[in-house]
């Protein structure tokens, strides 16, 4: 298959070079009659790296992913409990380098238990798969954590863009302040690929 | 003999950090249709026209030249050095797109020069990125490119391309034949990419006449996604406090 397209490729190149010189005979005469240029393409082993728009966690238990920014310093993650946030300043699916991060409610005021209540269920080893469309890229859980809040952001792992790529999940766990309206730690999940995106 | 070596290496990778950055193209004009014409041929200054109208001279080995506005449609494009003919083309350009024009040696040295056609889109990068595209038109066979010691792109033959999303950083860069650690053809060399930028890097020349170099193509890109958060609040309704894994098992799966 790769010989193939290489002898293909490399047919081309001859073809080409052989009527690309003005001085080349195959070409016809009289008028400005280049040959046309070869066009450049992209190599078979070109990666996949997809914005993700469906996790699926152990199970078989899946949520939609919509992309969410970051306003005021704050990820804003859906309304919607039973949807998950994709940070969009985040790594996609099988980028080389950087956190692919997801974050989602574990509940809501208005709402009750989000989707990411089922985050206190996954350990290590487990598998999560990130799809969109006919593209997709499983994860093993290498580790999960309970931070303080305000470590999440000079966190090692749940944020930065550089290092290894990894699958991060980002929910709130811990004591609930209600006069703060909130939990006072983050629970990270962390994920390696197994391998490269399809 | 290896202490020439690598000084010879230690002088590609002066070249390289000097090239990094040179060819900043202003950002990404969405409705221009416009060329760059990359010099990919060892040892020529050449003189570019398009259409039979002189666009550029004295383009040397590894530099690249633009942008140059053409008219949609069918082109041609005509490298020169001295007045004499060294190839001439023709392509086909849609309107508000933009294409890189490389004149290059072919996979085997003793084969003719040729020009390969780049065609791009604009591409959306996020902050503190660099989609870094890497196209292989130098007189060597398929090779795999290594990047900070590991291989990043595969398997990309003479005429072919491949890219991927990095982050702003160094990286260590050496182009080596498919599945192999050696001959190493080209490098170790540092390249810095430049963020918010598509970063068209080319690799040029003959390995066995040590012309092997990188041409550096930066293109400012539009911008996307926001900003690292330093919060993420997901839980305002405390219903999940101490229900525990209890909770869970009741949840419909």
């Amino acid at each position: 298959m790769g010989a193939l397209c290489l002898l293909t490729l490399l047919c081309g190149c001859t073809a080409h070079a052989s009527s690309d010189t003005s001085s080349g005979g195959d070409a016809p005469r009289g008028q400005s009659s280049a040959a046309p240029a070869r066009l450049g393409r992209p190599a078979a082993s070109q990666r996949v790296e997809f914005i993700p728009e469906r996790l699926i966690l152990p199970g078989h238990a899946g949520a939609a992913v919509l992309p969410a920014g970051t306003v005021d310093g704050v990820l804003r993650v859906p309304e919607n409990v039973q949807h998950v946030g994709w940070w969009d300043g985040s790594a996609r699916a099988g980028e080389p380098f950087g956190a692919t991060v997801i974050a989602g409610h574990i509940d809501s005021a208005t709402e009750g238990i989000g989707f990411f209540v089922r985050l206190r269920k996954i350990k290590v080893g487990d598998t999560i798969t990130l799809r969109a469309d006919s593209h997709w890229l499983k994860y093993r859980v290498t580790s999960v954590r309970k931070i303080p809040k305000k470590a999440l952001a000079t966190d090692n792992q749940a944020l930065k863009q550089k290092g290894p790529h990894r699958l991060v999940l980002i929910t709130c766990t811990g004591n609930f302040h209600r006069d703060r309206g909130g939990y006072d730690s983050n629970l990270v999940v962390v994920g390696r690929p197994l391998g490269l995106a399809h | 003999m290896r202490a020439a070596r690598w000084s010879k290496l230690a002088l590609l990778a002066a070249g390289v950090l000097a090239l990094a950055g040179l060819t900043v193209s202003p950002s990404y004009a969405a409705n221009d249709t416009e060329i760059y014409v990359v010099q990919g041929l060892p040892g020529k200054d050449l003189d570019v026209a398009v259409d039979g109208e002189s666009v550029a001279d004295g383009v040397k080995t590894a530099k690249v030249a633009g942008p140059i506005k053409v008219k949609p449609g069918k082109r041609k494009v005509t490298f020169s050095e001295n007045g004499t003919t060294v190839l001439e083309n023709t392509f086909s350009i849609k309107e508000g797109s933009k294409a890189d024009v490389v004149a290059h040696l072919p996979a085997s040295s003793s084969g003719d020069p040729l020009v390969t056609v780049y065609k791009y889109d604009d591409v959306k990068v996020p902050n503190g990125k660099a989609l870094l595209v890497v196209s292989h038109v130098a007189a060597v066979p398929p090779a795999d490119i290594r990047v900070n010691d590991q291989v990043l792109f595969a398997n990309i033959a003479n005429g072919e391309s491949l890219q991927l999303m990095v982050p702003v950083a160094t990286y260590k860069v050496s182009i080596v034949p498919t599945g192999e650690n050696k001959p190493v053809f080209f490098g170790p060399v540092s390249l810095t990419v430049k963020g918010k930028a598509i970063n068209r890097v080319y690799a040029v020349g003959d390995p066995e006449k040590k012309t092997m170099n990188v041409a550096v193509h930066v293109l400012a890109a539009t911008t996307t996604g926001s900003g690292k958060p330093s919060e993420v609040n997901t839980g305002t309704g405390g219903q999940a406090v101490g229900k525990g894994p209890s909770l869970e098992v009741n949840l419909a799966r």
